[in-house]
């Protein structure tokens, strides 16, 4: 599908950065007005087109249709509406509560937009990861340079197209290439970038930074772990927890990566992930269809190393068809720490379940690792669920449910230490994107007395 | 004063001893966060007298200056932090939203961990104990490095931190180019780095390697617009003041002065005026203006005023050997002077004449945007006028600095004046992940999250997804008409209920259709 996304020109690339900052100075983006306008432009854009993102999904990922109608489209949607419903709210000017020292400088913090944002996103869910960042920046009031992943090209070209068509054609431009245009956009001033995919690439985009002084967000990913308590209800868990797994097979930041659970627990939840499975999926998903494909050969090459080298038991699955790019549900039982499984994020349809002798050493696994980008508790227990939580550090942490919590809105949503810095959605996202110019206005009448050391010396 | 370098070799295993200190968990107590706000305040409080020492030892401040800005500035943070540090702590719940209500998703304020400082030597207690205090209340450990150029302070932090912080939390690591880019190489949870925009991308790229997280606190050339139209006399004091607090090595010193052409003789009179009026003795004899931190600072500014190609009204001379710079005026600078080259960080105040404000605007954006932009006026569009042009970290009309005190206000910069606020609870929000958490009732999926669920059941997944999917408003961005309708409805009951009270009395419409009668 490459050949049929055009790459940008490496010579134009300074020439659109250019133009944005040009734009930027005629002020056009700091009318609240426009930035809705804009924004109700994005949402059109969406609702107008579900059916051809539908397709570009498929294409690129063979996501099924209703996945990406429901979780994809519709979760992108409430944020680009929310951005719309909110930007008035957001922007507008805060007066700082009271003091009896500095009231009279009547101090004020203006929300002023930064100016021209890097937007750089990934494969795996190419509508919500660049669309959702573009609604913050522009109702934060900058102009984008958008750069979607090559990976998931035919996503690329129908934002490429799009784009210009509904919003302001020189508010967000597209550029579209690999390494090379990718290494040029970086050698370029942002006032803020936003990158979303992986650590190796994140410390290029952070060095690339640095030579600017650019602010930079990064999310990232991590291994997501399920700690499951005993008690819970292992039907319900499973389930969610299955659900989660096999989003776009697997290839979510929000993905489930692994579960620990006590050892003579798991026989019994091995077997409700069994029954969940086959519950979700009665019919062979090669055949439905309902779970996607993995994005590349790469990708697919790595996943099949990591099944070929695991020594824990399959359970069910295993199978890799590598023409399709297809790789089926997989469940491994007796997973170790050191297992091959539990090196790097799976981002891939393989469940490992990792038997430990208690919560504590669920604990000490956990943060054997990189801080992950999500941490997951089942349990109704609050002494069980508050342990895992104060002993461990997450971006995020959800009990009994995965994933949704991302849509949960006016919560900032990021990561710690190796799964990213910066918060995205609703309005961390807009406050990312914004400087926080602070102001006074001190009058002349105010007594120039208590505050100044201009005593003149009398000796 | 000497100061000891730290052994570089030691620093690595500082750095681990402060990791295994964090793991304890010891720093989630807010008891124990507070005790050590509280030591923290008592630290400057018992040692005003030494810390006035150490001021006027590094830079020859003036002790009544060190006092009034630099130790009431810095106690008044450390103690917001005690006083507030379980408020900022506490969880904070998501604001309402029917969808996700049931999720519970509460914000959890957490400890990002190790955090490094690093701050310079023109307000070397400031700017190290300020977000200290952020860092302590927040729950981290520290690093501090504070600068090898001002040692007498330096020195006397390295004394006191150990004897009032818990050493195991809290330690200082002092040296110069060596031992910081020794510690620059270790992994960091977050970094704040106050200086200079050559060292900032130095800290930048050896974050990167690391992915952490960075604040910087830089500077830029603050400019000061002048409406001839202001209080002049009030004006050239407050920027004559401003510009001499610690001989101008501020980041929030007015660096220069952009003045109609017309206007400049009268504004530079005012400023001369202001000058003799805040020092009536030569400071130079009264000890009332701080001099050089050091002699390559004296030498780099005595090259600034020495090319300058304006005109110095009073002023000009560089003591080198005591590394005194006078209060210097100059006026008549053009864009491309050596005094416009560089942030100046000199108590030296060149005065730029331009046509008019537009003119003032174009010559602020040709830079860097600054940390602080100053207008002296008292027309509310004119102020506007410059505030909505121009981008800087701050900006503040009709004085010099003290907004950095005023309360609840991010205070930092943006673009080449640097990222991230560190004031107030901005600082402790600096040091903190906002770990956001759900909880998800079981009842949630027969209750309709079940159509997330494959096999589709078709009506169930219809139902789903229209309860998600949000309404548009019409797309030229008008009224939507179900909004439109409400609105008429609620005016049409209103009339209807008002109606049905004068008919039975309850409602006495004279005196409003006397009203309407007179219109």
């Amino acid at each position: 599908m490459a050949d049929t996304l055009p790459f940008t020109p490496i010579d134009e690339i300074p020439k659109i950065h250019r133009e944005l900052g040009e734009v930027f100075q005629t002020g056009k983006t700091r009318s609240i007005a426009f930035r809705k306008q804009q924004l109700l432009q994005l949402c059109y854009l969406l609702q107008d087109n579900t059916e051809r993102f539908q397709e570009a999904l498929f294409s690129d990922l063979g996501r099924p249709r209703e996945e990406a109608a429901y979780l994809e489209l519709i979760g992108t949607l409430l944020e680009v509406k929310d951005a719309h419903d909110k930007v008035n709210k957001w922007a507008k000017t805060k007066k700082s509560p009271f003091h009896f020292l500095w009231g009279t400088l009547s101090p004020q913090t203006r929300k002023e937009p930064k100016g021209t944002v890097l937007i750089i996103s990934p494969f795996n869910y190419p509508i919500w990861l660049t669309l959702c960042p573009v609604s913050s920046a522009i109702a934060a009031g900058n102009v984008v340079l958008l750069k979607p992943s090559e990976l998931s090209p035919a996503t690329a070209a129908l934002l490429t197209e799009l784009i210009p068509k509904y919003l302001d054609p020189d508010l967000v431009r597209v550029v579209n290439g690999g390494v090379p245009e990718t290494t040029k956009i970086l050698e370029l001033p942002f006032d803020h970038i936003l990158y979303t995919g992986n650590n190796r690439v994140a410390k290029i985009v952070s060095a690339a930074a640095a030579q600017h002084l650019t602010p930079v967000t990064l999310e990232l990913g991590g291994k997501s772990p399920c700690v499951i308590d005993p008690k819970c209800n292992a039907k319900v868990a499973a389930k969610r927890i299955m659900w989660g797994k096999l989003l776009n097979c697997g290839q979510l930041c929000l993905a489930p990566d692994y579960i620990l659970v006590p050892e003579s627990f798991q026989d019994e939840f091995v077997e409700a992930l069994v029954n969940a499975y086959h519950e979700l999926h009665p019919t062979d998903p090669k055949t439905s269809g309902m779970v996607g494909k993995i994005v590349n050969e790469r990708h697919m090459k790595r996943l099949k190393q990591l099944l070929n080298d695991t020594k824990g038991e399959i359970v069910f699955g295993g199978e890799v068809d590598m023409a399709a790019k297809y790789i089926a549900p997989t469940l491994i039982r007796d997973v170790t720490r050191d297992d091959a499984l539990m090196s790097e994020e799976i981002f891939g349809p393989l469940l490992p379940v990792v038997p430990v002798k208690d919560v504590e050493e669920a604990i000490a696994i956990v943060n054997s690792m990189d801080h992950a980008l999500n941490l997951y508790i089942f349990s109704d227990d609050r002494a069980f669920k508050d342990k895992v939580l104060n002993r461990t550090r997450s971006g995020t942490a959800s009990m009994n449910e995965v994933v949704l919590h991302v849509i949960a809105n006016d919560a900032p949503f990021g990561g710690v230490g190796g799964s990213g810095h910066g918060y995205t959605t609703g309005k961390a996202g807009f406050d990312t994107f914004t400087h926080f110019r602070c102001t006074v206005d001190h009058p002349a009448w105010y007594v120039d007395s208590c505050c100044r050391a201009s005593v003149p010396v009398t000796h | 004063m000497s100061l000891k370098y730290t052994t570089v070799d030691d620093i690595p295993q500082i750095h681990q001893d402060l990791r295994r200190a964090f793991r304890t968990g010891k720093t989630k107590s807010i008891a124990f966060r507070k005790q050590q706000l509280l030591n923290l305040c008592y630290l400057v409080e018992d040692n005003w007298e030494r810390i006035k020492d150490a001021f006027f030892a590094d830079l020859g401040r003036p002790r009544e200056e060190a006092q009034l800005l630099e130790l009431n500035g810095t106690l008044g943070e450390l103690k917001e932090a005690y006083d507030n540090v379980e408020k900022w702590a506490a969880p904070e719940k998501a604001p309402f939203s029917w969808l996700w209500f049931a999720m519970s998703p509460t914000i959890r304020n957490e400890s990002k961990g190790v955090v490094l400082l690093i701050s310079p030597f023109n307000y070397p207690l400031y700017l190290l104990l300020c977000p200290l205090a952020g860092a302590i209340a927040s729950g981290n450990a520290v690093l501090m490095k504070p600068s090898e150029l001002s040692p007498a302070m330096a020195a006397l932090l390295t004394e006191l931190v150990p004897r009032y912080l818990d050493p195991e939390l809290y330690q200082v690591v002092n040296g110069g180019i060596p031992e910081t880019t020794k510690i620059l190489e270790l992994p960091f949870d977050h970094i704040l780095y106050t200086g200079g925009g050559r060292v900032a991308r130095v800290v930048l790229a050896a974050a990167a390697r690391h992915l952490t997280p960075v604040t910087l606190e830089l500077g830029g050339k603050s400019p000061c617009v002048i409406d001839p139209k202001c209080d002049v006399k009030t004006a050239a004091k407050r920027i004559m003041w401003g510009k001499l607090v610690n001989a101008g090595q501020l980041c929030l010193s007015p660096d220069y002065v952009l003045v109609p052409e017309w206007f400049q003789e009268t504004f530079v009179e005012a400023l001369k005026n202001a000058y003799y009026e805040l020092h009536p003795i030569d400071p130079k004899v009264s000890g009332q203006v701080t001099r050089m931190v050091n002699e390559s600072h004296a030498a780099r500014v005595k090259a600034l005023i020495d090319n300058t190609k304006g005109t110095i009204v009073f002023g000009g001379e560089v003591d080198m050997e005591t590394k005194y710079a006078a209060p210097t005026l100059i006026k008549d600078v053009r864009g491309d002077d050596s005094l416009m080259s560089e942030e100046l960080f000199a108590p030296f105040l060149p005065v730029v004449p331009v046509k008019d404000v537009d003119e003032a605007i174009e010559f602020i954006n040709e830079r860097d945007h600054p940390l602080n932009i100053y207008v002296f006026t008292n027309n509310s569009a004119f102020k506007e006028k410059v505030f909505s042009n121009t981008r800087s970290g701050t900006a503040a009309a009709n004085d010099t600095i003290l907004h950095v005190m005023a309360y609840g206000m991010p205070f930092g910069g943006v673009g080449g004046s640097g990222t991230g606020c560190t004031t107030g609870k901005y600082i402790f929000d600096t040091f903190t992940h906002k770990r956001c958490t759900t909880d998800s009732p079981g009842w949630l999926d027969p209750a309709l999250m079940a159509a997330r669920y494959t096999p589709y059941n078709k009506s169930a997944f219809r139902l789903l997804n229209a309860l998600l999917k949000p309404t548009l408003p019409p797309r030229d961005g008008s009224m939507p008409l179900a909004t439109k309708l409400s609105y008429g409805a609620v005016i049409a009951l209103a009339g209807l209920a008002a109606t049905w009270l004068a008919c039975t009395g309850k409602l006495d419409l004279r005196l409003p259709l006397r009203f309407l009668n007179r219109l």
